[in-house]
């Protein structure tokens, strides 16, 4: 790991080069609606830089919505089939915060983990995470409930924390380290200084440790109907999460040529579970969001050790019935 | 909210509802929904122009049609699907209390679905923000061509969650068209003409039905404004057969509705 | 895959058997009875079904299906000679080492007979390894059976205990077995437990009924194994939608013993 520090003034030509590089730039954008997308960008004047979370995680650069898994086209008495890996574009991230960077660390385990993905890998490795940390946050952040903070580096290549007229850069790992590489000059070594009293104070509202104990036993528990109600059963929070990675299978051509994709799906969605008998083992909007939050706070962490979900709140603001996450888990967990 | 908390308690303790779904504060300033199921949680309620969301969706959950004797509180788009709903007969296994509050603050409590009927016919309340009338003014200005443009680059934002359809009212259908796979009618991925046909499949199934709620284009979560579409359908319908949904409880709306002087002019 | 062979087995039910195109893949593959498969049609999608035949049978697979929906009508609609795709072997497959030596009970009916004859027809081809094979099996009619051929075949070889059923009304005049609902014929017939391993695999129903006359018979639960349906994308236990609790079925079963089983959520 290496620290430096960088003006305030140099950012912009520091992110700048990084486009000059060749490599695809994706920032945090203001669109029109008022919402900040991540976007690919050619300058920084085009990013945003005041916010606190952009809408949508930026999981699309490894996991994106819909991705070509193969094609296909007939031959005289078989099929031909062809992938397009080498196609995927080395990336750059802007702007992430830090429970993005410690998402994209349990995306990894979680493709990874036992039948690697090698779709998820390609892009991962092709990919240089920047991540700033968080100088504000507003009341549906909750990563220190799950044992982040605002200034962890966990998963980033690279954080910048904005200290006055400069940032604090930490470089990571060698993705990092290769990623300032041309634009060294614009840097200056440092001595590690400390990020508190930068860094935001979003209040924690559980302990990581004690829910996971407690949600051993929750799945019973009569709460989940009172606080399943207001759910309509859309997708938003699944896709809007940067650690939801549910995904359908199609075939999208004719019995002759086509290709086959996967995109994003939700457990959210009645026929997610549906048997072709009609038979759904998970029938009503209760059975699913407890399934959804017992995964991310139980099922992960029996499988791969790690909780899937790290306080970022996109689902309670995303959400039409701004449907609140922590309360839930909080009420489902009472005696 | 004193009165209308107190008001809800005494429903509870009365009998006369099981469930009150209304509004309550939430954080980052935020109104949301809440499921109110004893007279000692009503004192959350809250209501306030801020209560935007149009409840009448949580009427289709089946668990809240298992409770039976439900109460909701409504602002007049929320008054006006609960009268659609009911001429389409999707309300018949709901005992109902419904519950408004007037600009002057009273709190009224409906007898039944006439008197609904006959306070919503006295208002003609305009629905559309000035945002939104702009928008429409700007997208009927454009060229044929340019609002073709501005829509498909609006559907290629789109990812595809259905929440537009979740928290539709009028979205009833236990098993949407999308979700048919014999054959499978539009695309089940996120792209530019599938998401195109989606939008244009379920304003076709809105057509004079949709109270113009603008509950689709407040929740999608990539800011498309799709309760526009809707609106412009309206609009063109209304010209047509003078016709508006939500307002009779007869149940005749443009598009299940024969009337013998209806124009032909497109049958040439 | 090339479809080699179509056996109709009873309305709407078929088996195909299945050769590679690619000789070196017919030698690379292999699998463990138990495993499944995702069997597909290229523009239509792919389907889960279990390997039907024995892998001590080299050369071919076969896979028994009902034309239910979308991919199973195509598939339903294939000749001799198509080519479908295939992608496996996944999943876990039945301890049969274990069993060396000890008596196997089979209980199942209708279309789940298919994962277990494929242990049948394994256990039969090592018969000398294992006691005394038992096989309850029913179907709705006489017509509904599955591997009408091969029943016989199991009921002349004089080394297993058949009790072959159909429900009360699906008999014929000709119908020689037995005539009653599975769990009543397992009730009457009850199997011997000691030094012996029971599977049952079949609808809900069968396994409700089912599973608790082979614990009265003195199974434990670790003697007895099932082996679980549920939806399936991926076959790789990523996609997410074959979770029960923590389980993936299609990656940590989908052979499951009922110790297993009482550890998870009834979501399957």
């Amino acid at each position: 790991m290496e620290i430096k520090t960088i003006n305030t003034t140099n950012i912009s030509t520091f992110f700048n080069q990084l486009v000059q590089s060749g490599k695809i730039v994706i920032a945090p954008v203001l669109k029109k609606s008022g919402k900040i997308f991540f976007e690919r960008v050619q300058s920084y004047n085009q990013i945003e830089t005041d916010y606190i979370q952009t809408a949508f995680s930026a999981k699309s650069v490894v996991f994106p919505k819909v991705e070509e898994l193969f094609s296909y086209s007939k031959t005289t008495d078989n099929f031909e089939t062809k992938q397009s890996l080498s196609d995927i574009p080395e990336t750059v991230v802007w702007g992430l915060r830090p429970c993005d960077s410690a998402a994209f660390n349990y995306m990894t385990r979680f493709f990874m983990d036992e039948n690697p993905d090698i779709y998820f890998a390609t892009r991962k490795e092709r990919t240089t995470l920047i991540a700033i940390s968080c100088a504000k946050s507003d009341e549906a952040c909750f990563c220190t409930s799950v044992g982040l903070d605002p200034g962890k580096t966990k998963g980033s290549d690279i954080q910048l924390t904005l200290m006055g007229n400069e940032y604090y850069v930490e470089v990571i790992t060698e993705k990092g380290l290769s990623a300032i590489k041309t634009s060294e000059s614009l840097f200056t070594s440092s001595t590690e200084k400390s990020k508190e009293k930068y860094l935001a104070e979003p209040t924690t509202k559980f302990s990581i440790e004690e829910i996971k104990e407690k949600m051993q036993n929750a799945y019973d528990n009569v709460a989940w109907g009172q606080e399943s109600m207001g759910c309509v059963g859309c997708g938003a929070c699944a896709f809007a999460c940067p650690t939801c990675t549910c995904f359908d299978i199609q075939d999208e051509g004719t019995g002759e040529n086509g290709k086959r994709i996967r995109c994003w799906d939700a457990c959210g969605f009645s026929q997610f579970t549906k048997h072709a008998s009609g038979h759904n083992p998970k029938p009503n909007q209760t059975a699913r969001r407890r399934q959804r939050l017992l995964h991310k706070f139980k099922y992960s962490v029996e499988n791969i050790g790690m909780v899937s979900c790290v306080g970022c709140g996109r689902c309670i603001r995303i959400c039409p019935a701004h449907l609140n996450i922590f309360e839930n888990i909080l009420n489902v967990t009472k005696a | 909210m004193k009165l209308l908390q107190n008001k809800v308690a005494e429903l509870f303790k009365n009998g006369t509802i099981n469930l009150m779904i209304g509004f309550k504060n939430a954080l980052n300033k935020q109104v949301v929904p809440c499921f109110i199921e004893n007279s000692s949680q009503a004192e959350q309620l809250i209501y306030t122009a801020d209560c935007k969301n149009n409840l009448s969706v949580y009427l289709h959950k089946p668990e809240v049609k298992k409770i039976k004797k439900v109460g909701i509180i409504g602002n007049i788009a929320t008054l006006r699907s609960l009268i659609q709903l009911t001429s389409e007969n999707q309300l018949w296994d709901i005992e109902q209390t419904i519950l408004t509050v007037n600009e002057k603050d009273e709190i009224i409590l409906f007898k039944n679905m006439r008197e609904v009927e006959t306070y919503v016919q006295t208002y003609f309340p305009e629905n559309h923000t000035e945002e939104d009338k702009k928008l429409l003014e700007y997208i009927d200005s454009l060229p044929r061509e340019e609002r073709w443009k501005y829509w498909m680059e609006q559907f290629s934002t789109c990812i595809k969650c259905y929440a537009c359809r979740a928290v539709c009212p009028m979205c009833y259908c236990t098993q949407c068209t999308v979700e048919c796979n014999q054959p499978q009618w539009i695309k089940i991925s996120s792209e530019t003409t599938g998401n195109l046909e989606w939008h244009i499949m379920r304003a076709m199934h809105l057509a004079g039905r949709c109270i113009e709620c603008g509950e689709c284009g407040r929740v999608c979560p990539v800011g498309i404004p799709i309760h526009l579409l809707t609106t412009k359908m309206n609009q063109e319908l209304f010209k047509e057969f003078a016709t508006r949904p939500g307002f009779s409880l007869k149940g005749e709306y443009a598009m299940n509705t024969f009337k013998p002087e209806d124009k032909e002019g497109f049958i040439k | 895959m090339r479809v080699a062979k179509i056996t109709e087995e009873a309305p709407l039910i078929q088996t195909y058997r299945l050769e590679f195109v690619d000789k070196k893949e017919a030698d690379e593959f292999s699998f463990k009875a138990g495993q499944f498969a995702e069997y597909g049609i290229f523009g239509e999608g792919e389907c889960t079904f279990c390997i039907a035949s024995a892998p001590t049978r080299e050369g071919y697979i076969e896979c028994t299906f009902r034309n239910t929906g979308r991919v199973t009508k195509a598939l339903a609609d294939c000749e001799e000679n198509d080519i479908i795709t295939l992608r496996g072997p996944f999943g876990n497959s039945f301890p049969i080492e274990q069993w060396y030596g000890k008596n196997v009970v089979f209980v199942t009916g209708g279309i789940a007979l298919p994962p277990l004859r494929c242990v049948i027809n394994t256990l039969l081809d090592q018969r000398e390894k294992f006691g005394e094979i038992s096989v309850y099996y029913g179907a709705k009619t006489v017509n509904d059976l599955t591997y009408k051929a091969e029943l016989d075949d199991w009921a002349n070889r004089g080394d297993m205990k058949l009790f072959i059923t159909v429900d009360p009304g699906g008999e014929t005049p000709e119908w020689k077995r037995y005539i009653g609902f599975v769990p009543t014929i397992l009730e009457q017939n009850p199997p011997e437990s000691d030094n012996a391993i029971a599977i049952i695999a079949g609808p809900p129903i069968l396994i409700k009924l089912g599973m608790p006359i082979l614990s009265k018979s003195g199974f434990p639960n670790n003697r007895i194994f099932t082996t679980l349906e549920n939806r399936m994308k991926c076959g790789v236990g990523k996609c997410g939608h074959c979770m029960v609790g923590k389980t993936y079925v299609c990656k940590d079963g989908p052979v499951f013993t009922y110790e297993e089983i009482l550890k998870m959520p009834v979501e399957y």
